[in-house]
């Protein structure tokens, strides 16, 4: 049970007893083990002594904190009373309280547990409750949400005209915006941000690999070399074959540890995200806090036609929260659309650039290109390699340029909605932010000197939402003032001029 | 140019109103003078202790000297014609650069602090500058070597208009 708000304070769930003893022995058995085999084998009349020690040591450690932590709800606050000798006291008003996460380790689940932390957005101190029993930890989430659902007076968090946002206090219970799909499970391998992970295995396989009777610099000189020759290529096949199969063995896997039972549900006028297989994260994210989604299509991922999704947000620790596990692009777009209320800013067509940006793209890249060449020219000077790696950098290497430059103007472009800023980016992955226009704080027009030669700009929304910054980058100068002017009617009104 | 206009009204944005100190132009051309003087004289004591420098190594440290005397002479006086800000009752706004151009508006509602801070040589020139943050970390805003009293004054107006407003500015 929770305590119900005005009433006294609580404990933690008794079975915290058997959790932290679990955990304490687990980070103390390798030195109690030392020091009764060292001491056992010294002199056995410590024994007596030593025995009760090992034992009752974890259950004094589990115990004190259940002893020592109470917590209640009043009126207006939830506090946290902890702390043996040093007492300490969190509390955090309800109406302050932007986010409850639920999170469980697998030895929590066992018991039935869950850890509970309550966000208040305004700096990273967060009240933590390890652990309440799961259905007391869901019933406080869902008191302290609601709580803050009808003491949030401010007019401007509610906005009648927004049809997705919940009418207090009578909300809706709770709409399911996604849940796993495991068809899904067909984009695991083309993310590859768990590529990093492999690499450090296939590091650790190198480090044997001098071992191994291939490499043997005399066995590729001797009579045996064109054996050896076409061992290597096999080798070498077999190394690629079995490198791809045990991607897919570990992506897939990680895919399916990381988004198990996934469910993105709107409730209390909050997003609210679970999965994990054997940790199970509950993350909640205050939809008055969400200023804007950013939607990345990776190259990989989307030559499958897949995407993922990412929601920005003030006040939270880490602003940009990933929502949804690499999936189909619809249904990024649809959920989307939910959390901001407008479809069409992830569709909607992208004002382009114009060639003068088309041309800056390429030119980005081939210099990025060229800056390459050079470095390998000095390095070819000096180390004195041979001229066939330095001519195929040197025709590759502007190909390869061209075509990201491309790729990357491809990406380019921006759009202006009732509510929204779009922002169109990315050189390999296409990147679409899209931010409220309410949650802009404030321009930059930036121009280097290049970009003054032809009349171009980098304009930069600043929010306190995400990564603080939403780029339209190439943007010739008149647009760009022309998009701030439109997209925060009366900020730049002073600065402004109608020119010819 | 081929691209197609906005429309017949084009917006611009017009440059803020008030230059900077005049004494700046002295404090850029001392900063930049230590700044490069000590390059230069590092790449002319290099060129000289080194034996055997092949004969071009001179050239470009002569080609250094001329670029930084360049710079030293040219940098402050165009900065001090790119250099613009302005404080209206809504809203600052700034201009900044010399080779490029930045541009930077916050509206008086959204600032969150205001700093002023002035460095040994810019006391020297009796400087100062003003910087106004906000809740985003893309978003501060430095106003670069106003008069001291200058500053003064517009730390103390930016700060009565600012508290006047409510709510948490994000």
């Amino acid at each position: 049970m929770i305590p119900a708000p005005g009433e006294g304070w609580a404990r933690l769930d008794p079975r915290k007893l058997l959790l932290d003893p679990v955990k304490a022995i687990g980070q103390a058995i390798v030195p109690v083990v030392v020091a009764v085999v060292g001491i056992s084998r010294s002199d056995t009349r410590f024994w007596p002594l030593v025995l009760p020690l090992v034992v009752l040591g974890p259950i004094i450690l589990g115990a004190l904190p259940w002893l020592t932590t109470h917590y209640r709800i009043t009126d207006s606050q939830i506090q946290v009373r902890s702390g043996v000798l040093n007492k300490r006291t969190s509390t955090a008003p309800l109406d302050r309280v932007r986010s409850v996460d639920l999170e469980a380790s697998l030895l929590h689940r066992v018991l039935g547990l869950q850890k509970v932390q309550v966000g208040t957005g305004v700096d990273d101190d967060r009240i933590t409750l390890d652990a309440l029993a799961r259905a007391d930890a869901h019933a406080l989430r869902t008191t302290l949400l609601r709580r803050r659902e009808t003491t949030d007076v401010r007019p401007t968090d509610l906005d009648p005209a927004e049809p997705h946002a919940p009418v207090a206090p009578s909300a809706p219970a709770s709409v399911l915006l996604a849940r796993i799909d495991w068809s899904w499970l067909r984009f695991a391998p083309f993310s590859l941000a768990r590529l990093v992970l492999l690499a450090g295995a296939v590091g650790v396989v190198a480090q044997f690999g001098d071992d191994l009777p291939i490499w043997n610099q005399e066995t590729a000189t001797s009579a045996w070399e064109w054996v050896t020759q076409f061992a290597l290529v096999a080798v070498a096949l077999a190394l690629a074959v079995g490198g791809l199969a045990l991607w897919l063995v570990v992506s897939v896997t990680g895919y399916v540890v990381q988004w198990w039972g996934f469910r993105l549900v709107r409730e209390h006028g909050s997003l609210h995200l679970s999965s994990g297989l054997f940790t199970t994260r509950s993350i909640t994210v205050e939809e008055a806090k969400v200023r804007g989604v950013e939607m990345v299509e990776p190259v990989l991922l989307r030559v499958v036609g897949g995407a993922e999704m990412s929601t920005l947000a003030t006040g939270v620790e880490d602003g940009v929260t990933q929502v949804l596990p690499p999936c189909p692009r619809e249904v990024a777009v649809g959920v989307g659309g939910a959390v901001l209320g407008e479809t069409g800013a992830l569709t909607a067509p992208l004002v382009a650039h114009g060639p003068r940006a088309h041309r800056r793209a390429w030119f980005r890249q081939l210099r990025t290109a060229l800056e390459v060449l050079v470095a390998a020219a000095v390095a070819w000077w000096f180390a004195d390699l041979s001229w066939a790696w330095f001519a195929a950098l040197a025709v590759a290497l502007p190909v390869v340029a061209a075509a990201v430059g491309e790729a990357s103007y491809r990406h380019l472009g921006h759009a202006l909605l009732d509510r929204h800023l779009v922002a169109g980016g990315g050189t390999l992955a296409r990147v679409r932010t899209v931010l409220e226009t309410d949650g802009i704080i404030g321009w930059v027009v930036s121009q280097s000197w290049w970009q003054r030669r032809i009349g171009l700009a980098d304009l930069t929304a600043t929010t306190a939402a995400g990564t603080e910054r939403v780029l339209v980058r190439d943007v010739r100068l008149e647009v760009a003032v022309a998009l701030a002017d439109r997209a925060t009617p009366g900020m730049l009104t002073p600065f402004v001029e109608q020119g010819a | 140019m081929s691209d197609v206009g906005a429309g017949p009204a084009v917006p611009v944005l017009r440059e803020p109103a008030h230059r900077v100190s005049p004494r700046a132009i002295g404090f850029w051309t001392v900063s930049a003078l230590l700044g490069d003087a000590a390059v230069v004289v590092a790449a002319l004591v290099a060129w000289l202790v080194v034996p055997d420098v092949p004969g071009w190594a001179g050239l470009v440290v002569l080609l250094l000297g001329l670029l930084a005397a360049a710079h030293v002479v040219l940098m402050p006086r165009i900065r001090y014609r790119v250099h613009r800000w302005e404080v209206t009752d809504t809203a600052v706004h700034t201009r900044a650069g010399w080779l490029g151009r930045e541009s930077r508006i916050a509206p008086l509602s959204r600032v969150q602090t205001v700093d002023s801070r002035q460095g040994a040589l810019m006391r020297v020139f009796g400087l100062a500058s003003i910087t106004v943050t906000t809740a985003s970390a893309a978003g501060p805003i430095t106003v670069d070597c106003l008069d001291a009293a200058t500053a003064r004054e517009v730390v103390a107006r930016l700060t009565a208009i600012t508290s006047a407003t409510a709510g948490d500015a994000t």
